[in-house]
């Protein structure tokens, strides 16, 4: 009854168009008034939910990834991006991966990835002749790229969730090769798509002007190796880079770009505000709704069903995928790897699964996750930004799933794509 | 009518703690015909330490069982227990908490809405680090892992070192990478952890023997009967020599593991690093009943 | 009621503007402590442990002074298929039963996180050494303007003056 409780009001709620974060925070409220334990641990979970310094990493990333935007460093790198693709067939496609790809580097969150590198594309994309479909569809699920290739707070998320021992700089390495796995699964599919639709193409802009470009890019380039090596090396943890992201993002807009105004920094303040508000209300609710499923123990009713029903890794880790993509429907990220790390990572771990390769597993597949209504931020982001309905992006968005879902067995299958850098690196 | 009281432990299944708690779940249910069942639910999954304490003092859980140092900044008493080298050795440990002193700090927890029931123990803390430690000056400017807790930081500065207050999560990629170059555990957390494959230098300081404590609340307390109460208080008692067996034969698995893997374990001397506290003990044990508790402990055999 | 409205809505304007100006000034010093706690430890070998409590309480500020403010703007992020399929009436009832509920979850907000911070007084935050319920003040205050902002949305919504746009995405920048 408490199950029934906890996830029907949880749903119901969602169904009325409550925002997310109440429709968790109110649903653990009516469970515990039926449990008849104390409502004041609802409270107490959410406010330790949004306590946690790793979280930290996400209002920096985010505030980084506006100063980004506004400072003239992503445009930049679009513009490097489009050098260097856009003469592929359905161009402005190839660029609009190659630059999420780029901007993935200085930036950890697939949100940011989708507006800035969405905001800029799919005007131009659709002045050029292409279906904002496509547009959109191509930014969303190009913007997933950003959750793997570091630095990415998400993988903090993880770590943390895991119980702090298992190594964010592993994490952030291993998730390299399959960000660029997925970035070419990507590339092929919006190519095949392009031909059969009859995109056009760029011209090339030679190597002189590309040179440039790369050059005028370079300062936010640069950003990759700072956080990358910083955090590798040690000069910071993956929570301090997101801060030092901040500063450096600040110096390149503000004195080597000059683009960014007072005016201009003031908004990206209150954009970060906003944005992040709402995620880390969102991630302080799914802590007390997350603290009721410990208490009624939906972990260990899922571990008996799961082992139920299999022994074999092969099949245990295609549940596991199944039941992440279909949480991943309703759940946004960070409450996802929050809750899921310590209910799938045990019983992971009991087949043999490395927790550095799991938690690329369950990053990716939470990424895919933003794409899905009926929850699907980034997928929400794109539509907002291409000025489509969701519905209108779903109609063609299968090819992209598919790409997506497919590099994804690709990296659950086959340890090695997320083990071998990492432990080239060490 | 049937009652089952839950318990909270933020380790995993296996460690000492949650099999003592276990332990005395199976002495109470025998002796009330299975009418009273303890259900410990470790891992953590009901929230950290901080908040444990509080669910339990408000009722929302029943029993707990914590470090004593996250009681410190609650219960002023308890801050005594963490003190550097204040305890000659684990059985001058055992005979300060099972006596009067022990009983005395318990009872300081009711007013804060808990009922004190056992203390278990938790070894001694020793520091590990990448650059071994084999006198005191080699602590000198080294960034150490603490707790976030006045108590540990004011420690590690009359040490000499750099405290680096941070969440047991991130010590280990910090260690790592050299945000940190220290931190200090007892054997199965170094081992548990994992800290042992880069922190490969064990330094025997054994500063530091703050013990465990399960607590019951006070709320589901005086819902029991007298003769429950005295049912919970015993096998509690009973708990805690199950729980010493445990926990030294967990210690010598840990260090057995840790020394296998190639640490390098260093025996120092001790007198070298205990001088250096008396800093601490001017700041913390400044009014006249604390004074009083650590004579008394000092005195206890 | 309808002069009502039009006589508060400029203090909520201005305390949600408040508001947001607030939390980002919290985000700015949380940018500083944390930078200044990297700097400390390379350059004065010195690690500030007042920054990390510091620089979590903000945290807790801008999260909810920022929350607070979306709730007046519509901005929080939600499921709008079943609304929008729905019709007008079918809406409003569900807009009204939305924010009814996020009004009493901001009072059971405040009203619990009073007891928390009363029952947990007499502790002590470490290191900065302040009582333990000052962690909850964000909460209380917060709990209050999510309700006062919701409220101003219930009574617009009966009214029939739903001034606030619908889920404006583009927020979420
Ligand atoms: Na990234
Ligand atoms: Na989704």
């Amino acid at each position: 009854m408490a199950y029934t409780i906890l996830f029907g009001v949880f749903t119901a709620l969602m169904l009325i168009g409550m925002p997310i974060a109440f429709c968790l925070g109110i649903a653990s409220v009516a469970t515990v008034m039926y449990l008849g334990i104390p409502a004041i641990v609802v409270f107490q979970q959410m406010n330790s939910g949004m306590n946690v310094f790793a979280m930290m990493a996400i209002p920096f990333f985010i505030f980084a990834g506006d100063l980004m935007v506004r400072g003239g460093i992503a445009d930049r790198l679009i513009r490097f991006a489009a050098g260097i693709v856009g003469h592929l067939r359905g161009g402005l496609g190839q660029v609009n991966i190659v630059a999420s790809t780029l901007f993935g580097g200085i930036s950890g969150s697939a949100v940011a990835d989708a507006s800035a590198v969405g905001g800029l594309m799919i005007p131009q994309m659709a002045a050029r002749g292409y279906d904002r479909g496509y547009a959109v569809n191509v930014t969303v699920n190009a913007a997933i790229i950003a959750l793997m290739i570091p630095p990415s707070h998400n993988m903090i998320l993880y770590s943390i969730a895991a119980g702090g021992n298992v190594s964010v700089a592993d994490l952030f390495t291993a998730g390299i090769l399959p960000g660029l796995l997925l970035a070419a699964a990507l590339m092929v599919t919006a190519y095949i798509v392009a031909r059969r639709r009859g995109y056009p193409s760029e011209p090339f802009p030679g190597f002189r002007k590309l040179g440039y470009f790369l050059l005028a890019s370079l300062p936010g380039l640069l950003l990759i190796g700072i956080i990358f090596g910083g955090v590798r090396s040690g000069v910071f943890t993956a929570t301090e880079s997101s801060c030092i992201a901040v500063f450096y993002a600040l110096l390149v807009a503000v004195l080597v770009y000059r683009e960014l105004d007072w005016n201009g920094f003031i908004e990206a303040v209150l954009q970060a505000v906003r944005t992040t508000a709402m995620v880390l209300l969102v991630i302080g609710t799914a802590a007390s709704f997350g603290w009721l499923m410990s208490f009624l123990q939906v972990q260990q009713v899922l571990v008996g069903i799961i082992s139920a029903i299999s022994d074999n890794p092969i099949v245990v880790l295609l549940m596991i995928n199944v039941i992440l993509l279909v949480l991943g429907t309703f759940m946004d990220m960070a409450p996802m790897v929050i809750i899921c790390t310590p209910i799938l990572l045990p019983v992971v771990k009991a087949f043999g699964i490395d927790p550095v390769h799991f938690g690329v597993v369950m990053i990716l597949n939470a990424g895919i996750g933003l794409n899905t209504p009926p929850v699907g931020t980034v997928l929400f982001v794109g539509c907002a930004v291409g000025g489509i309905s969701i519905r209108e992006a779903m109609r063609t968005i299968w090819p992209f799933f598919g790409a997506s879902i497919f590099v994804l067995m690709l990296v659950t299958y086959i340890p090695g794509l997320s083990l071998w850098l990492p432990a080239l690196f060490r | 009518q049937e009652i089952t009281l839950r318990s909270a432990d933020i380790h995993p299944d296996g460690y000492p703690t949650v099999d003592a708690v276990k332990y005395m779940g199976e002495l109470v249910s025998q002796r009330t015909n299975g009418r009273i069942k303890i259900e410990v639910q470790n891992n953590g999954t009901l929230g950290n330490e901080k908040d444990t304490i509080e669910q339990t003092r408000f009722g929302v859980i029943d029993m707990n069982r914590v470090n004593a140092a996250p009681f410190n900044n609650l219960i002023p008493e308890t801050v005594v227990l963490g003190l550097p080298f204040l305890f000659r050795s684990t059985e001058h440990m055992h005979n300060t908490v099972d006596g009067p002193i022990g009983d005395e700090i318990l009872a300081a927890f009711e007013p804060h809405g808990l009922i004190g029931l056992a203390y278990y123990d938790s070894g001694a803390r020793s520091f590990y680090s990448k650059k071994p430690i084999e006198k005191l000056a080699d602590l000198k400017g080294m960034k150490v892992r603490v707790q976030q807790s006045d108590l540990w930081i004011a420690m590690m500065e009359a040490f000499g070192a750099n405290p680096t207050p941070m969440p047991m999560g991130e010590v280990y990629s910090s260690l790592e990478t050299g945000v940190v170059d220290a931190a200090e555990n007892n054997w199965p957390s170094y081992e548990s952890a994992r800290h042992f494959e880069i922190a490969k230098n064990y330094t025997l300081t054994q500063h530091s023997m703050n013990p465990e404590i399960l607590v019951i609340s006070k709320i589901s307390w005086d819902k029991l009967s007298p003769d429950d109460q005295k049912v919970l208080k015993e096998a509690a008692k009973e708990s805690v020599v199950k729980m010493r067996e445990l926990w030294s034969a967990r210690e010598k698995s840990s260090e057995e593991k840790v020394r296998a893997a190639g640490v390098n374990v260093i025996t120092v001397d001790k007198a070298e690093f205990s001088d250096a506290m008396k800093p601490v003990y001017d700041k913390f044990i400044t009014d006249p009943k604390m004074k009083d508790l650590l004579e008394r402990i000092r005195a206890t055999k | 009621m309808w002069r009502f409205m039009q006589a508060v809505r400029p203090v909520l304007a201005g305390l949600s503007r408040a508001s947001l100006y607030l939390s980002g000034v919290g985000l700015l010093v949380m940018t500083a402590a944390v930078g200044w706690q990297v700097f400390a430890r390379y350059v004065l070998n010195d690690t500030p442990s007042w920054s990390e409590p510091l620089s979590l309480h903000l945290m807790s500020w801008f999260i909810i002074l920022g929350a607070a403010v979306g709730v007046r703007e519509s901005v929080h992020l939600g499921l709008d298929f079943v609304r929008h399929g729905a019709p007008p009436a079918m809406q409003r009832a569900m807009d009204l039963v939305s924010l009814g509920l996020i009004v009493l979850f901001g009072i059971a907000m405040t009203y619990y996180s009073i007891l928390l911070a009363a029952g947990t007084w007499s502790a002590r935050i470490p290191v900065l050494g302040w009582p333990g319920g000052v962690d909850f003040i964000p909460m209380i205050v917060g709990g209050l303007l999510i309700s006062l902002f919701a409220a101003e949305r219930f009574i617009d919504t009966c009214l029939g003056a739903e001034i606030a746009a619908d889920v404006v995405l583009q927020e979420a920048a």
